[in-house]
This record gives structure tokens, sequence and C-alpha cells, in this order.
């Protein structure tokens, strides 16, 4: 089974106090831990239950995610672009997993 | 058998006072009361239905796998006035608690998009956390064709 990928549409630049949006994915199964298996075994939840965005090495959104959100978790959400700097996005799994894109963001004043 | 003249009116009688309570408890308000209870007893504090936080989401949708929810909140995101958290419940699923979005003013905007699962037809909830502590909160119905929590 392919691991994870997370994949981050983010524009290159911005200006300066304009609000700019990130549109993130991760490909995951979310498993609930209520199906169950064929011979009627509860197959566990297994699930990306934290996604955070810094900015310039700031939390400046997070999510906590459960088990009712989507296979596949993608999440919308808008920044301003306060200044040039790192976005990073980080999503964690259930049982340690960690899993991360940043991007580069040009703000020209 | 016939039926005699006792039994129409007894039964004329139940049909119009049955179509008198539902005038005076008409269904939209007792979901509002509904979902007002269910978040004082999820959260233990009281919220307030609220229009400035909108919760959009299709009224009919075909799968409960993947119903998209779009939320957003009226607020200046500044210091004074901002919005902490969102908070979103389907109280019919299995397990209730959908997501939690949070906030930092002046960096994010209260507004997100996602995808997310419904076991049958139901109430979603929003409920906002304010600065100031003020809970808001929004509900709106949505009739799922397949219970996307198995």
């Amino acid at each position: 089974m392919t691991p994870p990928t997370p994949r981050i549409v983010v524009p290159s630049s911005a200006r300066k106090g304009e609000v700019f949006t990130v549109k993130s994915i991760i490909s995951h199964q979310m498993e609930t831990g209520l199906r169950k298996t064929e011979g009627g075994e509860t197959i566990p939840r297994k699930i990306i239950h934290k996604f955070t965005c810094t900015y310039g090495g700031t939390v400046v959104f997070g999510v906590d995610l459960h088990e009712a959100m989507s296979a596949n978790p993608f999440i919308e959400f808008s920044l301003v672009a306060t200044e040039s700097g790192r976005l990073e996005f980080i999503w964690e799994e259930d049982g340690g997993g960690v899993y991360s894109v940043s991007h580069e963001l040009l703000v020209e004043q | 058998m016939r039926l005699t003249r006792r039994e129409m009116l007894v039964s004329a009688c139940c049909g119009s006072a049955a179509f008198a309570g539902s005038l005076l408890f008409p269904p939209s308000a007792h979901a509002e009361d509904e979902a007002l209870n269910f978040v004082e007893r999820t959260l233990g504090r009281q919220a307030t239905m609220s229009d400035r936080l909108r919760l959009i989401m299709p009224a009919v949708f075909p799968t409960g796998y993947t119903v998209p929810m779009e939320l957003k909140v009226e607020s200046a995101m500044t210091e004074d006035d901002y919005v902490r958290r969102i908070r979103v419940f389907a109280p019919q699923n299995p397990l209730v608690e959908v997501v939690s979005f949070a906030f930092v003013p002046g960096r994010s905007i209260a507004r997100v998009s996602t995808r997310i699962r419904l076991a049958k037809p139901q109430d979603v909830v929003a409920v906002a956390e304010m600065n100031d502590g003020t809970l808001l909160m929004t509900k709106t119905w949505v009739d799922v064709a397949t219970n996307g929590c198995a």
C-alpha cells in the first residue's frame, strides 16, 4: 500500500496583507474503527488526527480531525500574507506517523 | 362493522388535536431546541443560534462518505474580535465529533472547506467559540442516501 501522500496547492507569491487560499489533501484511508472484516473482526481505527500549518515558524491554523472526516481528508483554508517566509504543513497520524510538505511564499510590498 | 357516528367524531377530534399540536410546536422550533440542548450537553455550556456563523452543506447528497462542508464566520479576525475555533458535530453519527478548526487573529481567516462522513440524514451542528468566550452555533439539515460511517 502506498504511504500517505500529502499535496498542497498554494500561490507562490502574494501582496502584503492579501488573503490567499491553501488547498491541502493527503491520501489516507481514514479507518474509522467502525468497520469489520468479513470474519467479523473490527478493523482498528487509524486516522490522520491533526493538521497544522505554520508560517514563519508560528502556528497560524490547526485542525483536529475525528473519525467522521472523510477518507483522503481535504481541507481548504485562507491565510493572510504577512511577510515572505516558509509555510509548513504537517499531518499527524494515529500511531505516530508524521507527514509534511513545505512551501516558500514570496510576499511583495 | 359499520363506523358509528361516535367513532367518527372521536377520530376527527384526535386528528384536529394532532394538527393543532403540530402548529403550536412546529418541527423547526423543535429541531432548534434539540440542537441547542445537544450543544449544552456536549460542551457543558450554552450557545446562541447566530447568523454570523454559516454552515453550508447540500440539503440532499447521494453519498454519506464525502459530504462537502463549508464554514464561515463574519469576523474581523483582529485581536478585539476573532474566532478561536469552530467545532462541528453530527449528532446522529456513531461518533458525533467531526472536526475542530483553530484560527489565529491577523493570520488566518474564519473560513474553511472540507468533506465529512454522515451516517444518516440529520442536522449537522457547528459551534464557533469567539475570543470573548461567547459560543455561536448553527445547524443545517443534510439528507444523505448512504451511511458514510460503515
